[in-house]
């Protein structure tokens, strides 16, 4: 299974509604358990926070990875949000982050794992499509800019 | 007419769907008399990457790394034992680096006749980003490739080897 795969309409939410880091990571885990994707909210929550709190996710050019391992999930759970007016995530470069790729995974898909992660890292190098993906309309908009449709 | 396949490669991910293509190639090693070997490649290249656009850290670097590790001994030991129940040897073989790149030099390296891997993602992205490792093996082997599908049948053949 690739990232490609995780990729409907359900995970994605666009825009984001939070306005600060904390807020924004509890919406991007709540797209999760919207989507029925996971059963324990604040275990996968605590995770992602425990990750964050080691040093933020927020990269350059507006993008953040939040991820961990979790026991909660059995396989690889993605979650896409999109805030175009920007918030601020305590970036590398210091700038808002706009576009974030939540993941998720088992401890025992460790490769499945790193593999998702590194095609986010690729995506993030093109700069256009990441502004593509802020300006999109709605979630099938981002769901076919993602899957080349 | 001697038989053509005398070495097979599985590519084992971990995935279900390279489980399904190590039980097809027991059968397939069964049938053929020919020897089978289970490669698994913990991807370190992509975790270099990762700590490189420091989406990782560098305490990740070594956690996960481990943990490939650890799942590429639980993995292979699993598909032994696939194949020990249907009385077939099996090599297990591990490798770090690039994924496509390690496979094809072992292809190399063993003189493998074929290559088994799992059924390839249905979504066929036009971004260069979602080309799996898998796909990329495929494109970058000399050798023949089979690509398993319909994991119920699969399923259903293994169970009747005897």
């Amino acid at each position: 299974m690739t990232l490609i795969d995780l990729v409907v309409e359900k995970i994605v939410k666009i825009p984001l509604q939070s306005k600060d880091k904390p807020d924004i990571l509890r919406e991007l885990v709540r797209i999760l358990k919207d989507a029925g994707e996971i059963d324990d909210f604040d275990s996968v929550l605590k995770g992602i926070q425990d990750r964050e709190d080691k040093q933020s996710t927020g990269l350059e050019q507006g993008i953040a990875v939040p991820h961990c391992k979790s026991a909660a999930v059995a396989s690889l759970k993605l979650a896409i949000g999109i805030a175009p007016q920007g918030i601020d995530f305590d970036s590398l470069d210091r700038q808002p982050t706009n576009l974030f790729f939540l993941l998720v995974a088992s401890p025992e898909l460790s490769g499945p794992h790193v593999e998702a992660l590194a095609e986010i890292a690729k995506l993030a190098r093109s700069k256009s499509f990441c502004k593509a993906l802020v300006n999109a309309e709605n979630a099938q908009e981002v769901v076919e800019l993602l899957k080349g449709t | 007419m001697s038989n053509p396949i005398k070495k097979i490669m599985v590519y084992v991910d971990g995935t279900e769907q390279s489980v399904t293509a190590a039980q097809y190639a027991i059968c397939l090693a069964s049938f053929s008399g020919a020897e089978l070997i289970a490669h698994y490649v913990v991807n370190t290249r992509a975790v270099e990457d990762l700590l490189k656009a420091r989406i990782f850290l560098k305490d990740e670097q070594v956690e996960y790394e481990h943990d490939m590790e650890a799942d590429a001994e639980r993995y292979l030991n699993y598909i032994n034992e696939l194949a020990i129940k249907k009385g077939v040897s099996i090599i297990k073989k591990r490798s770090r680096g690039n994924v496509h790149k390690e496979i094809a030099d072992s292809i190399e390296a063993d003189d493998v006749d074929l290559l088994v891997i799992g059924e390839l993602s249905r979504i066929r992205s036009r971004r260069d980003e979602f080309f799996d490792e898998t796909e990329r093996a495929m494109r970058a082997v000399p050798c023949s490739v089979l690509i398993v599908k319909d994991e119920d049948r699969v399923w259903e053949m293994y169970e009747s080897l005897v």
